[in-house]
């Protein structure tokens, strides 16, 4: 079966600064999430995949085309969404106005067709009402809908987020996590994230990355299961833990290599995420 | 690392896209939209509109003369051209100042397309400009009394003017990407526009800028222009397509159709630059086609009444409203002045070609009157008088000598018939005054009124013209007399004299 991507040995360099290091996957449609401190490279692998960087090294191809070359990057730009993360708008667009225009720089040239599209990703992301609003009058969740469907006009078949959710309020959040779970259903969705919950709602796979690489790659469920029996209450802060944080209920809750007799807590996705960078040597802040 | 199994095969998507050239097209008829509706472009072309309509309405006194006419129409395309220059920059720099620059880079359209895209939405505004242009034209050409013929190149240069700095704006844009550029640029032009002092027509180097409007007080017949308007409508169009197409290789366009593009255009340029500014300095052929117009010109004659009426070819049908003043003339004239068969010959001074303001000698030949190539308002009654004169003194050189009573004779002929006696009178005297002593223009040599005649006439002219009239025809012999006195004509004519002895040397 084909990997709708599929990068080998990517490594990118910011001057002296590692972005990327041989960093490899394959992804296949339904919803990956990517999770990483800030700095990990989440974004800097995004924009390489997007086509917005090139790598220094590796390759990479999506749905069997090689950006290498000016024709296959032509053609990944034509199966590409991209939501960046901090999305740029053009305030005296109308939401409309907007989406067709990059509609039109997706090549959607036909105008009636075109039309009907942006009216129909306007509609999924429930942006209908307001589709003839200028963009400067729309609240900051609106206008993410907006760069949303933007990426998903031309129903691309490979949609890269960029920390989609970052700035929305619960009840924004929750309404974009359907937005993600439909738009994830026959294609395949890249999601940089720094929402656990996100991942574990969301994703049928999750990666890990720290310090340009990859750290963890698989199921939500194995990244849970990486903190079984390394989680445990206690009364006291434990000293030994990795991380350790005072609960709701007023006991304390630790991470790492439990001391023997220690009270086990179930594990959480978190707990892995936590666990795998600490395996990285990453610091550990909870 | 670890590469994960593939679980289900990738979707193969059908997409909407359509390609390349459709999809510039596309973003090009939305940046028109945009770029149209844009608020400077509206008030450029508001602007532009109401000055058509201002203008042309009374232009050229109702009698335009087409050849100048078509170049009447480069002048306020420049306004709209700056409009479009300042939006179509705007535009260009719109991703760079929203911070969607990133995003867009990714998308399937590459930067030089999306100028391409940019380079042709200032198109309909082009069009536009020519809409106004052939509307202010053929306004002018449907006045009843349109001679001439216009020129397609000098009225392209208007809407080829907006093209050119519309792409200009694309360039400035795409090499500065800033949104403060154009403004300043605008600013720099206005100034030059308005205040700058450029190199005269003759001059090679004025028909660099875009547009070189020159227009005299007497109009040339076509062929005697000697404008190099095809070579400059060459020179801009190519200048405007070179401005696009460097404007699309700045933005990374490196393919053939872009080079091509480029180097055809700019070879267009700089042949229509070149050979413009040769064009300026006249060929042996026009300087003699010249002299001979201005000489002994190729006139098409016509009989009306009893007098004979010769043109030049293209302002041959004004024959019929020059017949109709010396008609009005000699009504009112007496003794064998009322019929007597008169010669109106066209006359021009071509030698130094359009926008020189030369004066026509008048004629020593008898019973001949010159006409210009002008006509309608001012030059009414100044062909008027002229004719009149001729009746009075019998030629134009006498006519331009009198210092007698004869004058106050020569202006009631010249005025008295015409709807408003007393305006004839202001806008016939070089000061547009009604006392005092004054040149009288006409379309050679002038003539002149003392103080005492003017008194006279102005009497004359508050008078019901029929009581004069009888008196006119009962007193030519003694009216028409050289050496009358100003007092005894007006005694003849029933009205009180000047109040002192008045002398031409006043």
């Amino acid at each position: 079966m084909t990997p709708t991507v599929s990068a080998s040995g990517l490594s990118l360099h910011y001057g002296r600064t590692r972005a990327l290091d041989d960093v490899s996957l394959r992804l296949t449609p339904g919803v990956t999430g990517l999770l990483g401190p800030n700095g990990a490279g989440k974004t800097t692998l995004l924009r390489v995949l997007a086509t917005a960087v090139p790598a220094d090294r590796g390759a990479f191809t999506v749905l069997g085309h090689d950006p290498g070359t000016s024709r296959g990057r032509q053609e990944v730009r034509r199966r590409l969404g991209y939501l960046p993360q901090t999305p740029g708008f053009h305030p005296d667009f109308t939401a409309f106005e907007f989406v067709d225009y990059v509609a039109i720089l997706k090549e959607l040239a036909d105008r009636r067709e075109r039309h009907r599209e942006v009216r129909r990703v306007l509609e999924e992301v429930d942006l209908g009402d307001v589709r003839g609003r200028r963009i400067k009058k729309l609240s900051g969740g609106m206008r993410q809908r907006v760069a949303l469907a933007a990426a998903l006009v031309g129903d691309p078949g490979f949609l890269v987020l960029d920390e989609p959710t970052v700035g929305l309020d619960p009840e924004q959040r929750m309404r974009f996590r359907e937005l993600i779970a439909e738009a994830g259903e026959g294609r395949t969705v890249l999601l940089s994230t720094h929402q656990t919950e996100d991942v574990a709602m969301l994703c049928h796979r999750v990666i890990v990355m720290a310090a340009g690489a990859v750290r963890f790659d698989g199921t939500p469920a194995e990244l849970t299961a990486r903190a079984a029996g390394r989680v445990w209450s206690s009364t006291e802060k434990d000293p030994g833990a990795k991380a350790g944080w005072r609960t709701g209920t007023g006991s304390f809750r630790n991470v790492g290599d439990p001391p023997p007799g220690a009270e086990p807590a179930a594990p959480t996705l978190e707990d892995g995420y936590l666990l795998v960078l600490d395996d990285a040597g990453t610091e550990v802040a909870a | 690392m670890s590469a994960v199994a593939v679980e289900e095969s990738a979707p193969v998507q059908t997409p909407l896209h359509d390609r390349g050239a459709r999809a510039v097209l596309a973003l090009a008829r939305f940046e028109a939209r945009r770029l149209l509706l844009s608020i400077p472009v509206v008030i450029a072309f508001v602007a532009y509109v109401a000055w058509i309509v201002w203008r042309t309405r009374d232009s050229w006194d109702g009698n335009p003369v087409l050849q100048d006419a078509d170049r009447a129409t480069q002048s306020m395309p420049m306004l709209v051209g700056l409009a479009v220059l300042l939006c179509a920059a705007r535009a260009v720099v719109r991703s760079e100042r929203h911070g969607t620059e990133p995003h867009f880079a990714t998308l399937v359209l590459q930067p030089w397309r999306r100028t391409a895209a940019h380079a042709l939405s200032v198109v309909p505004a082009a069009l536009l400009t020519a809409v106004c242009v052939a509307g202010q034209f053929g306004w002018e050409a449907l006045k009843p009394g349109a001679v001439g013929h216009g020129s397609p190149a000098e009225l392209a240069v208007g809407p080829l003017t907006v093209l050119a700095f519309g792409t200009l704006g694309v360039l400035l844009g795409r090499l500065t990407m800033s949104a403060f550029a154009a403004p300043l640029l605008v600013v720099v032009l206005l100034f030059v526009f308005v205040l700058g002092t450029g190199p005269s027509e003759a001059s090679g180097l004025s028909w660099l800028a875009p547009a070189v409007p020159v227009i005299g007080p007497d109009s040339l017949p076509s062929d005697l222009l000697g404008r190099p308007a095809a070579w400059h409508a060459l020179y801009l169009a190519g200048a405007a397509l070179c401005i696009a197409f460097l404007a699309m290789a700045v933005a990374g366009g490196r393919g053939a159709f872009v080079r091509a593009g480029l180097a055809l255009s700019l070879a267009a340029a700089v042949t229509g630059g070149v050979l413009q500014a040769r064009g300026v300095t006249p060929s042996p052929e026009l300087t003699a086609a010249r002299e001979h117009a201005s000489t002994d010109p190729d006139l098409t004659c016509a009989e009306h009444g009893g007098s004979t009426y010769c043109a030049l070819p293209e302002w041959a049908p004004r024959t019929g409203a020059w017949a109709e003043v010396v008609d009005r003339v000699q009504a009112v004239a007496g003794g064998s002045a009322h019929d007597r068969p008169l010669v109106v010959r066209q006359r021009i001074d071509a030698r130094y070609g359009p926008g020189t303001d030369a004066s026509i000698p008048a004629s020593t030949e008898p019973h001949r009157v010159t006409v210009g190539t002008a006509w309608g308002g001012n030059r009414v009654p100044e062909f008027s008088s002229a004719v009149a004169a001729v009746l009075v003194a019998g030629t134009e050189a006498a006519g331009s000598e009198l210092c007698d009573g004869r004058m106050v004779t020569v202006m009631w002929l010249s005025l008295s018939w015409q709807d408003d006696p007393m305006d004839a009178l202001r806008r016939v005297r070089l000061d547009d005054s009604v006392t005092g002593s004054a040149i009288v223009l006409s379309p050679t040599d002038p003539l002149s009124m003392t103080e005492g005649q003017t008194d006279v006439v102005r009497r004359l002219l508050e008078n019901p013209p029929a009581g004069t009239g009888a008196r006119v025809k009962k007193h030519w012999a003694e009216l028409t007399a050289p050496g009358v006195t100003t007092a005894r004509v007006a005694e003849l004519l029933g009205v009180p004299g000047p109040k002192k002895a008045d002398s031409c040397e006043d």
